[in-house]
C-alpha cells in the first residue's frame, strides 16, 4: 500500500468523501483548483439552500471546517493534477507546480459548470442588464444587498423566472434535466416575495420538477403562501421597450400570444458538465458518457466506479445532482475506495 | 333564459326546437335555446401514426407542448389561429374533429422553418405541417392547393420528358386551376420577351413550344422515377388506411 486516497475537487461531494475516508482512519489528499474549499455553493455565493433553508455559507462552511480540521486530511489549494500514472494501489499524481503525490486510489469530485446563458441569446442575457441568472439572484440575497435591478438599482415590481435555460434543449445539445433548478427557482421566488411583498413573481415553465418532499413546501408553498404565479409557456424572446423588458411567447393554456413587461428576468440556469472534463478524462484515463459527464461503470453494485480500476467518481461530476445526493455519493465513493484498498491487501496476502 | 355572449358558443351547438315539451314544460322556440355539450367523446388512436407515416411527420411523437413553434411562427404572427403546437396536440391525442375545424388554414404554413430552429425537442414542426396538409388532401378533407397543382404540372413534365417547357407548365396550371390564359401580367411578360430577346433565342423558344424537347435516353429514368413515386404514394395511402388508387 502506498499512500493516501487522492480526492480531486473540494465541493460538497469531495468534502463528504474526504470526511468519510478520514473518519475510517485513512489519509486523504484533497486537491482543489480554486483558492477555497466548498464548491459551487461557496464559490458562487448561494443563499439559503433547498430543502434545508440553511445558508450555504453556514451549511457547506461547516463541512469545509470539519475537513480542514481533520489531521488525516492534507489540502492543496490552487492546484490541479497534470499527470496521473502508475497502477491501482500505487498511483502517482503530478500537480501543475510539479509536486508529486502518492495515491493508492483516486476519487473525482470535480463537479459541474453553470450553463452560460450567452448561448441562448434570444432570452436577452448579455444584452439587457436586468436579465440575470439564478446564480446572480442567489448572490444578491446572500450578500445582503437584496434583489435589485442591476441597471439602476431599483426594486423590481415584476419578476419573470424562465425555467430550463440550458437544459432539456436539443438545439444546444443538452438532453438532460438539471434536477434542482425548479425547486431553486420556487425557493428564490418565495425569497423575492418575502423581501419585496409588493412584487409580482411569475415562473414560466414547461414542466415542474420539485420532486419528492420538495413538492409541498416549494411548489405548493410558493403558490399558496407567496402567490407566485406559474405560466405554462416556453418564452420566444426577451426584448425591451426602452424602459422595461418585454417577455414574448405563447401562453399555451389560453392559446394566445403574450407580450408582457417585466423589470427583471431571471434565467434558471442548468448544470453543464465541468468544462475541464476533456482534460480530466485524458489525465485520469476515465471515460465520459455521451453527455460529457464522467461515466459510471455500473449503477447498482459499484455505484462510484469509473472505467479505470482504482479511480472513483461522485457528485455532479457524473450528471446533475443535488447537494444531498452529492454528499451521499461522496461517502459511497469513500467507502468504495477504502474497500478497494482492503481487497488489494487481501489479494496480496494470499 | 336568453343566452348572453352567444358569440362564444359554436353555432352548431345552439339548438332551438319549434315545438318541444319535456315533462309537461313547453321548451319550444328562441327563449328555450339549448346548448349542446362540447365534451370530447372519443380519441382516434391512429391519427398520430398516420401523420408520422407521411414524410415530415416522423418526429411528431417527441412534442411536449412548450409552444416555441407557435411563438416563433411567421404565420401565427399574422393569424393567431394558426397554431402548430395546438394541432400537434390534437393529432397526438387523436382529436380529429377538432383538427378538421382548422383544415382551411393548416396548409398556409410558408415552410420558413423558424419553428424547426426553435423547437427544443427537434420535432421539426415544419415537416409535421407538411405531413398534415398532405394528410388532409389524401383523406379528401381539402382540395389540392394551387401550389400542389403547380408542382404536379411541373413534375409531370420533368418526369415524362426530362425537361420542361415553361409555356406548357403554365398552360396546364391555368387549365387545372380553371384560370384563363390571357392574364394581363403574362401578356406583358411575353410582350417584353419578344421585344428584348435576341431572335435566335426566340426561335429556340418557339421551336421548343412546337416540338417539345426531351432528354436523350430518358425513358428508363422516367420509368424508375414513376415506379418510386407510385411506391411512395401507395405506402402513404396504405398508412392512412386508404385504397390503393387515389383521387388523382
Ligand atoms: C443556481 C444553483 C443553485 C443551487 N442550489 C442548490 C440548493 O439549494 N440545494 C441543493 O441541493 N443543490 C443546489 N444546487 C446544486 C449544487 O450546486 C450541486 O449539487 C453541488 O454543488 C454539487 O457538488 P459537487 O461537489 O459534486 O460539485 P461542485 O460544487 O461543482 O464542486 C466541484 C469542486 O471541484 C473543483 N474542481 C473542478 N474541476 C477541478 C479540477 N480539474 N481540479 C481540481 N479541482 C477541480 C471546483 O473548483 C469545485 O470546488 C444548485 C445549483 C445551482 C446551479
Ligand atoms: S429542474 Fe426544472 S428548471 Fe431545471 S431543467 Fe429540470 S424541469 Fe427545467
Ligand atoms: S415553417 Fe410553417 S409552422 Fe413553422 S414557423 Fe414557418 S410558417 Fe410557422
Ligand atoms: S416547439 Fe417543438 S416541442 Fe415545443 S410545442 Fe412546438 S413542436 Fe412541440
Amino acid at each position: 500500500m502506498s499512500g493516501p486516497i487522492l480526492i480531486v475537487g473540494g465541493g460538497p461531494s469531495g468534502l463528504s468523501a474526504a470526511h468519510a475516508a478520514a473518519s475510517a482512519g485513512r489519509k486523504v489528499t484533497l486537491v482543489e483548483k480554486e483558492d477555497r474549499l466548498g464548491g459551487a455553493p461557496i464559490l458562487s455565493g448561494y443563499a439559503k439552500l433547498v430543502p434545508s433553508h440553511e445558508w450555504a455559507k453556514d451549511a457547506i462552511g461547516a463541512m469545509v471546517t470539519r475537513v480542514e480540521k481533520n489531521p488525516n486530511v492534507t489540502v492543496h489549494l490552487n492546484a490541479q493534477v497534470q499527470e496521473f500514472a502508475g497502477e491501482p494501489g500505487a498511483f502517482v499524481a503530478t500537480l501543475k507546480d510539479g509536486t508529486k503525490l502518492d495515491a493508492e486510489s483516486a476519487i473525482l469530485t470535480t463537479g459541474f459548470t453553470h450553463f452560460d446563458s450567452i448561448n441562448k441569446p434570444e432570452w436577452g442575457f448579455g444584452t439587457y442588464p436586468d436579465v440575470v441568472t439564478t446564480t446572480q439572484v442567489e448572490q444578491m440575497i446572500s450578500s445582503g444587498r437584496g434583489v435589485r435591478c442591476p441597471s439602476d438599482g431599483r426594486k423590481p415590481d415584476r419578476v419573470a423566472i424562465l425555467l430550463c435555460v440550458g437544459s432539456r434543449d436539443r438545439q444546444i445539445g443538452r438532453e438532460w434535466c438539471s434536477k434542482i433548478c425548479c425547486t431553486v427557482s420556487a425557493n428564490l421566488a418565495m425569497e423575492i416575495r418575502e423581501e419585496l411583498p409588493d412584487s409580482n413573481v411569475y415562473i414560466y415553465y414547461m414542466d415542474i420538477r420539485t420532486f419528492g418532499l420538495m413538492e409541498g413546501e416549494f411548489y405548493w408553498g410558493s403558490q399558496e403562501k407567496y402567490k407566485v404565479k406559474y405560466i405554462k409557456a416556453r418564452i420566444a424572446e426577451v426584448t425591451s421597450d426602452g424602459k422595461r423588458l418585454l417577455v414574448k411567447g405563447e401562453d399555451t393554456l389560453v392559446k394566445r400570444p403574450i407580450s408582457i413587461p417585466f423589470d427583471m428576468v431571471v434565467h434558471a440556469v442548468g448544470m453543464d458538465p465541468n468544462v475541464d472534463n476533456m482534460t480530466i478524462s485524458s489525465v485520469f484515463g476515465v471515460k465520459m458518457n455521451k453527455y460529457g459527464f464522467i461515466d459510471r461503470q455500473n449503477t447498482y453494485t459499484t455505484l462510484c466506479e469509473t472505467s479505470r480500476p482504482g479511480v472513483f467518481v461522485a457528485g455532479s461530476a457524473t450528471g446533475p445532482e443535488t447537494i444531498d445526493d452529492s454528499i451521499a455519493q461522496g461517502s459511497a465513493a469513500a467507502m468504495a475506495a477504502v474497500g478497494f484498498a482492503a481487497n488489494a491487501v487481501e489479494t496480496a496476502a494470499e | 333564459m336568453p343566452i348572453h355572449e352567444k358569440s362564444l358558443i359554436r353555432p352548431e351547438k345552439l339548438i332551438e326546437h319549434e315545438e318541444l315539451v319535456i315533462e309537461g314544460v313547453d321548451v319550444s322556440g328562441h327563449w328555450s335555446t339549448f346548448i349542446e355539450g362540447r365534451s370530447v367523446a372519443d380519441y382516434n388512436e391512429n391519427l398520430q401514426d398516420e401523420i408520422a407515416a407521411l414524410p415530415g411527420g416522423e418526429y411528431i411523437h417527441r412534442c411536449w407542448q412548450c409552444g416555441s413553434c407557435t411563438n416563433s411562427c411567421t404565420v401565427n404572427a399574422i393569424n393567431a389561429d394558426f397554431n402548430p403546437r395546438y394541432w400537434i396536440y390534437l393529432i397526438r391525442t387523436g382529436m380529429e374533429e377538432e383538427l378538421l375545424r382548422d383544415k382551411d388554414i393548416i396548409w398556409q404554413c410558408v415552410s420558413c422553418n423558424k419553428c424547426t430552429y426553435a423547437c427544443p425537442r427537434d420535432v421539426v414542426p415544419e415537416g409535421v405541417m407538411k405531413a398534415t396538409s398532405h394528410w388532409l388532401e389524401l383523406k379528401g378533407h381539402t382540395p389540392k392547393s394551387p401550389s400542389t397543382i403547380f408542382d404536379e404540372a411541373f413534375s409531370e413534365q420533368v418526369i415524362s420528358r426530362g425537361k420542361i417547357e415553361d409555356g406548357l407548365v403554365l398552360r396546364n396550371f391555368f387549365k387545372r386551376t380553371g384560370q384563363p390564359l390571357n392574364q394581363p401580367w403574362l401578356i406583358a411578360m411575353v410582350g417584353g420577351l419578344i421585344k428584348r430577346f435576341p431572335v435566335f433565342y426566340l426561335m429556340k423558344l418557339g421551336f421548343a413550344t412546337v416540338f417539345r424537347p426531351k432528354t436523350k435516353g430518358w425513358n428508363r429514368a422516367r420509368d424508375a422515377i414513376n415506379e418510386y413515386a407510385e411506391e411512395r404514394e401507395a405506402a402513404n395511402r396504405k398508412a392512412l388506411g386508404l385504397g390503393s388508387k387515389g383521387a388523382k
